[in-house]
């Protein structure tokens, strides 16, 4: 049988979708029920600009991402994503009305593995797969009515989230959970009275501090230290954190998370035993999707070969423990050795000056660890400069740290960034502390 | 197993994001415009000529690490010929002339090749700006009138009847007949054109008052004028141009080129001949006098007198130059001495700005240029923009 492109009805897709859903489960995969969207690429472009949420607030950015998008896709210079699912249960994924009906087949495929890595990923314990879609729904209602509120309105709203976005991804990252205030002073007073019953008595003063412990979290660090702020101010601060917070797994875990979908999309593909006038155009098509990109990694690239390579050594056992159990930076510091990088062809490259870009090492017996290193560098929360708040003075005045990794930040962007923070933080001066050259910098 | 479902709801769903988007790049046009008024692309063009001007894109800030010189990156080759040192991507070779601190050159710069025409360009610009005391000339005696169509009338004059209405009022009192029982269809009777059915078309004729202006610009060619320097002015002539064209409907320009003498040219030959001789202010400030005498009677035209030179003169001219000027601004609505002057500049003798300074007021300025980037202030300031200097 052979399905043309363009005759091809919603009926085909549901028989392939049983046959792959089928297969799946063979394998003991588990994922939530998948809604398939089938939209043209107009509409692709609109979900896109959303990250996918069926519902989302407005916000002039995404009028910017969605002409970006559109822009490029006009031009020729990016195709569409051929796949968008979204991490709720169930997950909701779409699929473009232009695509070939061999495409359609290979995106549910893939859909099925992303949506058995939201589901089983540890990272993604906590992301309220389960009430996200009305949570955002409801967060866009009370986003909208504060823009019509007379007493609010539209200016004020947006500027606020043009702040709260500029550091909306100054938030949880690898190894360190986050504890709300009231916590870290119980443990602190637990801790004075343990020393108590020893008969040695502390600076009780201590405890008048506002900040005990250094936050990484700036938003939730607003809502817990943050004073003077309108319900809706603190609703907003929320609203971001939020989706911050929900959006972080799928960050940690780009590299598996792709490589995890890419891995089952080829083995459910081939377990359906097509017929060559499909097989013949998926294996192109996959093999376009998981080429390395020389310009920066590609996580489908990676993420295939990592757990292909699992399979081969340990068996797929050990791939479902994987896709359970880790995120991207530790799956690349335990699963490619100097042979993986090798085969990988990866490399590091430095920018100079004057925009040439040169490669600095590649993957020999000799650098291949450096190369490993940077490219965990680029990987991830890594991607994400670390500031965090190291105190609050008693002036009210914030003052933010970066926890300098040889890195510098971009100096234009962090005079700004500040700038915003000086627009949610209401009682002080905001400054925060960098290292530019190896010298101590003050913004 | 999965649900499938073609969606049709919200099909454009960031059409409310988009606009917003729009509007705040519309400001950034606005706000980014004057900074390019001096450059070559804008210069000359005419008409409704579309422009491409480069906007920058309204950034979202976060933390990102610098992206510039040492920073590093991965990659991965798709063949296995790659070596240490070799490279991967070749910078941007450095544009003659460029200057190396303007902030487009850094990285990540989201640049929007924005079209917009002349005229969409004047209203960015010259929203805020006023012309002092516009249309304070006798032009409310002078109208001109405008014919437009405008609906229908019951009376008018045979040539004007509209057939096609007229005979709409006919079939629909034709078809009431019918339905009330007034008119068989069939039995044959002619159903007449009657007096109500006919309808005329109207003619609304609406007087605008006419406001003419004449713009003089006059410029110094003697040797010391460098290229630079009549490009700058060129700069200076154009933006003037186009603001004034965009508050007048019907506007002349005179263009006077001097040495020691004055002459009448074409705009071509004003911008483009070459430059030699010395110099007396006076002869194109005589000039312009003379032909306002001639041609411009300042009852009925606002004139505007603007001079370019580099403020050098022949001193034993100065009073016959100072004496010209103020004659001419009082003929003027308003009049502009332009000094363009290198900053390392160094003349003999007294500067005419200095010499024209005491007759600074509300319609005559004294501007100074000495770089491309003083064009759109100076400008500014003459037409009393919020611009500050």
């Amino acid at each position: 049988m052979s399905y043309d492109r363009t005759t091809y009805g919603i009926e085909d897709l549901k028989e392939f979708d049983d046959k792959i859903c089928e297969i799946a489960k063979g394998y003991g995969l588990d994922w939530y029920p998948i809604n398939y969207e089938i939209c043209d690429y107009y509409e692709m472009i609109g979900h896109m600009a959303y990250h996918g949420m069926p519902s989302h607030y407005n916000h002039w950015s995404y009028g910017k991402s969605f002409e970006r998008t559109h822009f490029m896709y006009n031009m020729g210079q990016s195709g569409l994503p051929y796949e968008l699912i979204i991490n709720s249960n169930p997950s909701i994924a779409y699929l473009m009305l232009q695509n070939d009906f061999y495409l359609q087949v290979l995106i549910m495929a893939h859909c099925v593995g992303h949506s058995d890595f939201f589901k089983n990923n540890r990272c993604f314990a906590d992301t309220d797969s389960e009430t996200i879609v009305s949570k955002m729904r409801n967060a866009k209602r009370r986003i909208q009515e504060y823009s019509e509120d007379p007493n609010i309105g539209l200016e004020k709203v947006e500027s606020f989230l043009d702040s709260l976005h500029a550091v909306r991804f100054q938030t949880e990252r690898y190894g360190m959970p986050r504890k709300s205030k009231k916590a870290i002073k119980q443990e602190e007073i637990d801790r004075f009275n343990k020393y108590k019953e020893k008969g040695i008595v502390l600076d009780y003063s201590v405890l008048n501090k506002r900040l005990l412990k250094r936050d990484h979290d700036l938003l939730s660090f607003l809502l817990e230290y943050g004073r003077g702020y309108e319900k809706w101010e603190l609703d907003l601060i929320e609203i971001v954190k939020d989706e911050s917070h929900y959006f972080m797994p799928q960050i940690k875990t780009k590299i598996l998370n792709e490589g995890w979908a890419s891995f089952w999309h080829y083995k459910i593909l081939h377990d359906l035993s097509l017929t060559d006038d499909m097989h013949v155009p998926f294996l192109k098509m996959h093999n376009a999707v998981v080429r390395p990109h020389i310009g920066g990694v590609n996580p489908y690239h990676v993420g295939f070969y990592i757990f292909q390579k699992l399979e081969k050594e340990f068996g797929l056992e050990k791939c479902f423990e994987v896709r359970e159990t880790h995120d991207d930076v530790a799956a690349i510091r335990l699963f490619l050795d100097e042979d993986d990088f090798r085969e990988l062809n990866m490399f590091s490259y430095r920018r100079e000056k004057n925009g040439d870009v040169f490669i600095s090492e590649v993957s020999d017996h000799d650098d291949w660890k450096t190369v490993r290193d940077d490219m965990i560098k680029n990987t991830g929360v890594n991607t994400i400069p670390h500031i965090f708040v190291d105190r609050i003075e008693s002036s009210g005045e914030l003052v933010l740290k970066h926890e300098h990794d040889g890195r510098d930040l971009d100096l234009d962007y962090a005079d700004n960034v500040v700038e915003h923070v000086r627009k949610i933080w209401k009682e002080g001066e905001v400054k925060l502390f960098t290292i530019i050259e190896n010298d101590v910098w003050e913004i | 197993m999965s649900i499938f479902k073609k969606h049709n709801t919200n099909a454009d769903r960031s059409a409310s994001d988009r606009r917003r988007h729009k509007e705040k790049i519309e400001k950034a046009i606005k706000e980014g415009i004057h900074n390019i008024v001096a450059e070559e692309s804008i210069i000359g063009q005419s008409g409704k000529k579309k422009i491409r001007i480069p906007v920058r894109g309204i950034k979202e800030y976060r933390f990102i690490y610098d992206q510039g010189n040492g920073s590093k990156g991965v990659g991965a080759a798709p063949g296995s010929d790659i070596k240490k040192g070799q490279k991967i991507k070749e910078g941007k070779k450095k544009n003659a002339g460029g200057d190396p601190n303007k902030p487009g050159n850094q990285k990540g710069e989201d640049f929007y090749d924005v079209e917009i025409s002349l005229d969409e360009l004047a209203k960015y610009l010259f929203d805020d700006l006023e012309l002092p005391e516009l249309e304070k000339k006798k032009s409310a005696d002078l109208f001109s009138e405008k014919y437009k169509r405008k609906g229908y009338r019951p009376k008018g004059i045979r040539p004007r009847l509209s057939k096609k209405e007229t005979l709409k009022n006919k079939i629909k009192r034709k078809k009431a007949a019918i339905r009330n029982g007034s008119y068989d269809p069939d039995s044959g009777d002619r159903f007449t054109f009657h007096e109500d059915d006919l309808k005329y078309k109207h003619i609304d004729v609406t007087k605008k008052p006419i406001t003419n202006a004449v713009i003089f610009f006059i410029m110094d060619t003697s040797g010391s004028m460098s290229k630079n320097k009549k490009y700058l002015a060129r700069s200076f002539f154009f933006l003037l141009y186009q603001f004034i064209r965009y508050r007048y409907e019907n506007i002349e320009t005179v263009f006077i080129s001097h040495t020691t003498e004055a002459h009448e040219v074409s705009e071509d030959d004003f911008f483009k001949k070459g430059s030699s001789g010395g110099t007396y202010i006076s002869s194109g400030l005589k000039l312009a006098n003379d032909i306002v005498g001639e041609r411009y009677s300042p009852s009925s035209w606002n004139i505007y007198t603007f001079h370019c030179s580099d403020g050098e003169n022949w001193s034993e001219d100065n009073p016959k130059a100072l004496e010209f000027m103020s004659r001419l601004i009082d003929l003027s609505q308003l009049a502009g001495y332009i000094q363009i002057k290198g900053a390392t500049n160094n003349m003999w003798g007294e500067e005419m700005a200095k010499i024209f300074e005491p007759l600074t007021s509300e319609s005559f300025k004294v501007l100074k240029i000495q770089d491309k980037k003083d064009v759109w202030p100076q400008f500014a300031k003459l037409f009393g923009g919020k611009y500050e200097l």
